[in-house]
């Protein structure tokens, strides 16, 4: 045979064969890390919610390190360590969905832990619907995301109207015939308007009369609404709002001589930022926690909820907050619902679909506490279990004051000075 | 009747924040022609340079408001030949250009807000903040009265600038027309630079104000951007003099919808009047002029 050598020919198959080998090295990568489960985590990493994006992504990460010393995720008695993919959604929802599709495409994701805020979850949840990826979502706390009933997604934190409605309840047992009023304002923003509607229904479910119910736009001058409030002076006034409201609302408050008897705002309390601007004056105030560390919850991954804070604080360096207890919470969920499938990844598309219905079957007990997802109704896949926790500051410390399996110290009622 | 009349005080009172604001916007508007939409960001980091000089070096915003005047009287000076030099150009519409590079000006400093301090909200603490007279049923805060009172004396200080001193009258006539301005022997683009700079420092001042009373975040600029270009617009585009019942009116208006119809509906009822107003009297109620 006479073969003749050619150029051309040489020089395409040379380009072919490097092309084939360059392509067909990632599928060998793939294949090398098979015995990994690969999780993506799309939160807030920069731009306007970058701080409680990074609490999202801490929460997520202790739980991975934690399961990863243990050798990763047990599954038929054989441990598949984790390894986290990061998508950063740049606050905005659209951000957030073309980082979630780069995770499941790209990096060949087998799981979504959730972003921070709800706007950019609702983003999210339809592209981890299209791929049939289950997404669990340590932070999202709107009802509306648990309305459009996802199939793929799941949320740790009881939605705020649920939060706000029992903390009200709550407070309202507590105080006895000492509480008879209420009223209840908010800032006309989508949260903002939900956290004020549970504070709302939990009025109405705790019996007490509601002399006033208001909404009013964000940056509102609040000198008509604390004179109105003044004039009624109602024994709990209730605020839903972020916290440059809560600091308006005390600053404003403090100007017009009025102290309400009960103030209760929500998770914007807690933060160190808010007990910096108002200083002594927000002694006394009363908000919503889901989780803190002092609840008589524990698991075997990270033992008590007291443990949890200390491991966390060794960790990061500062308390974790109910935010990151929920997304450390989410990786619990997904190691007891891969342990119950019982097949080794990666997951196809089908698997992914009964790693989610295993999701959805959750029933266990984590250091964040009981954990168990609607499976019907207005807050489908949400985690409607917990009892959110009454907090009072007290000398710039967040206590729990109710209800009484949480209370760490007592309820102070009425705040010393009040109107 | 109590809580009307703390109504009539509430409305006072942050009449007297709106005034102190928009007074600067009336000036430069009336002199080089410009609805400055990064008024809202002048504002915004006039309050944060309050919140730094309180908590670096312990500054009480009283003190520190002369300090804000002084620095950002200088920044706007630095830049008004920059916003003078657009607005002068030969494009066809250089008051859009004027108007766009203004609004660029505004989301280079919110962005820049965003990127120094977060989302995170300050407010400013004051030897007078918490601080009341109690006259009967109503309550005056201490810290909204002396915002009143500072916008008074801008107000007065603004008056006297404009019609007794030599720089005033240069004012005036640039307002009238520049280049017969410029044939009197007025230096045009310097007067026009000094007017930058005393409105971008009676605005930031505002801002050290309204951090003491309110709080201070990178969104608040938008907001206070609409309140200066709707007690503008009330007041008539450049009628510094129209400032003081509008914001007057504007405060009143506020503060009694909120009161006795809901403060969910002031900033429809608040933006329906100023629709109002364009479509009867578009002059404003004083009409236009310096």
């Amino acid at each position: 045979m006479n073969h003749k050598f050619s150029r051309r020919k040489f020089l395409r198959n040379s380009i072919l064969g490097t092309g084939a080998m360059t392509l067909g090295f990632p599928a060998l990568n793939v294949n090398a890390q098979e015995h990994k489960i690969r999780v993506g985590v799309v939160t807030s990493l920069s731009g306007a919610n970058r701080f409680g994006g990074n609490l999202t992504r801490r929460g997520y990460d202790l739980w991975a390190e934690e399961i990863n010393k243990l050798g990763g995720i047990e599954i038929e008695g054989k441990r598949y360590p984790v390894e986290m993919f990061y998508g950063d959604a740049q606050s905005r929802p659209a951000s957030g969905a073309d980082a979630a599709e780069r995770l499941i495409i790209q990096d060949e994701v087998d799981v979504l832990f959730g972003p921070y805020t709800s706007g950019v979850t609702l983003a999210v949840q339809p592209i981890s619907q299209k791929y049939r990826v289950p997404m669990i979502s340590g932070s999202a706390e709107s009802p509306n995301v648990w309305l459009a009933k996802p199939a793929f997604n799941f949320g740790m934190i009881p939605a705020v109207d649920l939060t706000t409605d029992k903390s009200m309840v709550v407070l309202a047992e507590n105080l006895g015939d000492r509480a008879k009023t209420a009223s209840v304002i908010g800032v006309d923003e989508p949260f903002s308007k939900e956290t004020a509607e549970g504070f709302r229904k939990g009025v109405e479910e705790s019996g007490l009369d509601l002399l006033s119910y208001e909404l009013f736009p964000a940056g509102s001058d609040l000198s008509a609404i604390i004179s109105k409030l003044k004039s009624s002076n109602p024994d709990i006034v209730a605020v839903g709002g972020h916290e440059d409201i809560f600091i308006n609302f005390v600053n404003t408050a403090k100007a017009l001589n009025y102290k309400p008897k009960a103030l209760i705002m929500h998770y914007g309390v807690t933060s160190a930022a808010f007990m910096k601007e108002t200083g002594a004056e927000s002694n006394g105030i009363l908000g919503v926690s889901v989780w803190t560390e002092g609840l008589p919850y524990k698991d075997e991954l990270f033992g008590t909820a007291s443990d949890y804070s200390e491991l966390s604080f060794s960790r990061w360096g500062t308390r974790p907050d109910y935010t990151e207890a929920a997304c450390s919470a989410s990786g619990l969920v997904l190691q007891d619902a891969a342990r119950r499938l019982g097949k080794a990844p990666p997951w196809d598309q089908g698997t992914r679909a009964e790693l989610a219905k295993a999701i959805e079957d959750t029933d266990i007990e984590t250091f964040y506490g009981p954990v168990g997802f609607a499976k019907e109704g207005s807050h489908y896949h949400n985690n409607t279990k917990p009892v959110p926790a009454v907090v009072q500051i007290k000398s710039g410390d967040v206590v729990p004051v109710a209800p009484e399996n949480a209370s760490k110290g007592e309820l102070v009622y009425p705040i010393p000075g009040t109107s | 009747m109590d809580l009307f009349l703390q109504t009539l005080v509430n409305g006072i009172l942050i009449g007297g924040i709106l005034i102190c604001l928009t007074i600067g916007f009336q000036l430069t508007f009336g002199v080089l022609h410009v609805i400055d939409f990064a008024v809202g960001g002048w504002t915004m980091l006039g309050g944060y340079t309050a919140y730094w000089l309180v908590t670096l070096a312990g500054i009480d915003p009283f003190i520190s408001i002369f300090l804000v005047f002084a620095l950002f009287l200088l920044i706007g000076r630095g830049l008004g030949p920059l916003i003078y030099h657009v607005r002068t150009s030969k494009y066809a519409r250089p008051d859009l250009m004027a108007l766009a590079f203004t609004f660029g000006i505004f989301l280079f400093m919110r962005g820049g807000a965003l990127w120094l301090w977060s989302y995170n909200s300050r407010s400013v603490d004051s030897v007078l903040s918490g601080q009341f007279l109690s006259l009967g049923p109503v309550t005056i805060p201490l810290m909204r009265l002396s915002a009143f009172l500072l916008a008074m004396l801008f107000s007065l200080g603004l008056f006297i600038l404009l019609y007794r001193s030599r720089f005033g009258m240069a004012v005036r006539a640039l307002a009238q027309n520049h280049d017969h301005a410029g044939l009197m022997g007025v230096d045009v683009k310097r007067v026009s630079a000094w007017v930058y700079g005393i409105y971008t420092a009676l605005t930031a001042s505002a801002g050290v104000l309204i951090a003491t009373i309110y709080s201070v975040n990178p969104s608040v600029g938008v907001r206070y951007t609409l309140f200066a270009f709707f007690v503008a617009v009330l007041a008539g585009l450049g009628s510094v003099g129209g400032v003081l019942v509008a914001g007057l009116a504007l405060g009143l208006l506020e503060a009694y919808v909120a009161t006795y119809i809901g403060a969910r509906y002031s900033l429809l009822i608040v933006f329906g009047t100023l629709y109002l107003v364009l479509l009867v009297a578009p002059k404003g109620v004083l009409g236009r002029g310096i």
